[in-house]
């Protein structure tokens, strides 16, 4: 894995109604990410969340419309800093099969009486791939890409 | 569809300076071998092997014209790149809204246990 500078990255951030414990605790919680994590769906599916809350352990979250659809998502803990920061290692897998791995750092700093947490998620393609769309423009691929970047 | 060990012929595939060229200069438009070997100052023989590595990636695709073979800008793998980061965006805004959902219940629930 190279480090964030190297490699093509996914930052989103989001201020949060709580305390960074109670985020942290939310966050974490397979029971609280069960509710969390359908409670804005409209349509009933089908989520199941397991955590080992541990440097090593993992979590796996198994989410769709029905069984045949379901996205897989298996996080291992490497680093535990409640409540201010966690990283782990995500290997994604769609229902057709594809599959990707890649670092997801997540930190909650308290902020304006609440939480701002901020998720990280890199190493999706690599220094040549971004090296090339900053020297070529190709099919609109880097005004995308840039979009992404710069969230 | 994607897979780690094809990404990773992708970036390879992009890492050497020779192939990034040939890709800018398919970016203008589809060209046969003989006119990406001219101007690159390469044999046939070689443009042909960097071409045979960008269409292995998924970069490129060939077809025979006539009597020579033309190359193209394959955008199939840079899609499926593309792909999982909009998915990923997807799953974090989701997991986002419903925490923050989540936690302004909670919040709203102990402040009404206070009144």
């Amino acid at each position: 894995m190279t480090n964030d500078t190297d490699t093509l990255s996914l930052t989103m951030s989001r201020q949060l109604p709580a305390s960074p414990d109670e985020v942290f605790d939310a966050y974490t919680d397979a029971e609280k990410q069960k509710i969390w994590f359908s409670i804005l769906d409209t349509e009933p599916g089908i989520v199941e969340i397991d955590v080992d809350l541990r440097v090593g352990g993992e979590q796996t979250a198994k989410w769709g419309p029905s069984r045949d659809e379901l996205f897989v998502e298996t996080q291992v803990f490497r680093e535990i800093d409640r409540p201010n920061r966690l990283v782990t290692t995500s290997t994604g897998s769609t229902p057709d099969g594809m599959t990707m791995t890649t670092e997801i750092v997540v930190t909650f700093e308290p902020h304006d009486d609440g939480t701002l947490m901020t998720v990280t998620q890199s190493g999706f393609p690599n220094v040549e791939m971004r090296d090339f769309f900053t020297q070529h423009a190709w099919v609109g691929a880097f005004d995308r890409i840039e979009a992404y970047l710069t969230r | 569809m994607v897979q780690q060990d094809t990404l990773d012929r992708t970036f390879a595939a992009l890492a050497d300076a020779t192939r990034r060229e040939i890709l800018a200069r398919l970016g203008a438009g589809p060209a046969t071998i003989g006119e990406l070997a001219e101007p690159a100052g390469m044999t046939l023989t070689g443009l042909k092997k960097h071409v045979q590595v960008l269409e292995d990636a998924g970069l490129v695709t060939t077809a025979k014209v006539g009597r020579s073979r033309q190359c193209r800008l394959g955008t199939e793998r840079l899609d499926e790149a593309m792909e999982w980061i909009t998915l990923y965006q997807g799953l974090w805004e989701r997991r986002l809204d419903g925490l923050e959902a989540f936690l302004t219940l909670e919040k709203g629930r102990n402040n009404d246990e206070r009144h």
